[in-house]
């Protein structure tokens, strides 16, 4: 180990931070996917600090997701996090134009009547019958998610006759009702036991809950939960300038004079 | 605007109290969300028939989801308001 020169710390940083640094550096010039990094014994002597600033220095680049420790083994370079965008789009179509391969395995189908969450979701009564598919996502053969859909039979009867179709929105659009419009609210939690399961994930329980309904032009069409992995999934959310926010003209009782329109 | 369009401005902005009751509208990218000065002014079940697919409220801020037409209602209530 090569660890007789001392590197020196930057002007003004914390002394962790010239560790974080070095590390940052060697994990992406040199070290690959699974690569332990040097010992806090090496870097304590490397950097002439204490074990408690390697250790700090190691935790941020946990936390931020580039490292992550396996109890007992060490401390390795975590697999790069694949950034999704928010689109309404298919999560096969997403890896696609990722350059990985979408995979598929069909947990469970079937027939079910809405339930209140659902019901409230696309407007529809409790009652209302149900498509239900339960699927695990692969991207380049790593499970990435756990996927729940429902779609009203009415709008599609024969939607599950052939088996669950590779993509429920083609589906759907193949049958005039092509999704044009959606809403996601996410959620930050913890997998359940069978999610931890059926997502191999073997360091954090971490994940992303994704509650998502689809429009299509004629109304609700789909509701669905994704539960994506937290050690390999992460979200980009494109932003763009607020609209300037509506005020009425003549402010009815005008108490404050002067600045009702600031839009 | 088409008259269509209008008349649908005009049902959204009666459902929600009406130009009276509005503080203010921010129009997001798929939702009014909007200030009202008497929430129990709004009536939910005529935004719903105005083609709202989903109405939250939270205090005085009610929350109309209408779509990705949300650009145009959004310039109708202007004129209106």
């Amino acid at each position: 180990m090569a660890a007789t020169t001392q590197a020196k710390a930057p002007k003004g940083g914390h002394k962790y931070q010239a560790v974080r640094a070095y590390l940052a550096d060697l994990i992406v010039s040199e070290l690959a996917v699974g690569d332990a990094v040097p010992s806090e014994r090496v870097l304590t002597e490397k950097f002439g600090v204490s074990r408690m600033t390697v250790r700090q220095a190691l935790d941020a680049l946990v936390a931020d997701g580039v490292l992550q420790r396996e109890q007992g083994r060490g401390t390795f370079v975590a697999p790069q996090h694949t950034d999704f965008e928010m689109r309404l789009t298919t999560f096969g179509e997403e890896a696609r134009r990722r350059g990985m391969v979408p995979g598929t395995q069909v947990l469970e189908s079937g027939t079910t009547p809405a339930g209140r969450l659902v019901a409230e979701a696309l407007g529809c009564g409790e009652d209302e019958l149900m498509h239900y598919v339960e699927r695990l996502r692969f991207a380049d053969g790593t499970p990435m998610g756990v996927e729940r859909a429902w779609v009203p039979v009415h709008l599609a009867p024969d939607l599950l006759d052939d088996g669950v179709p590779d993509s429920l929105y083609d589906a759907l659009k193949v049958r005039g009702h092509a999704p044009t419009w959606g809403e996601d609210t996410i959620l930050a939690a913890e997998a359940t036991a069978k999610e931890l399961a059926l997502l191999a994930m073997n360091g954090g329980r971490a994940v992303l809950r994704a509650h998502r309904r689809t429009f299509s032009d004629d109304g609700a069409c789909m509701y669905s939960q994704m539960c994506y992995r937290g050690d390999r999934y992460s979200v980009v959310v494109p932003l763009r300038e607020a609209r300037p926010t509506i005020v009425p003209r003549v402010q009815p009782d005008a108490d404050d004079t002067a600045d009702g329109a600031d839009g | 605007m088409t008259a269509a369009d209008a008349a649908r401005a005009a049902a959204i902005l009666a459902g929600l109290g009406g130009v009276e009751n509005i503080e203010e509208i921010d129009p997001c990218t798929t939702r009014l969300r909007s200030l009202v000065k008497d929430p129990t002014l709004v009536d939910v079940a005529a935004l719903r028939a105005a083609g709202a697919y989903g109405v939250m409220t939270t205090g005085r801020v009610v929350q109309v989801v209408v779509g990705p037409q949300v650009d145009t209602i959004a310039s109708d209530l202007a004129d209106l308001m």
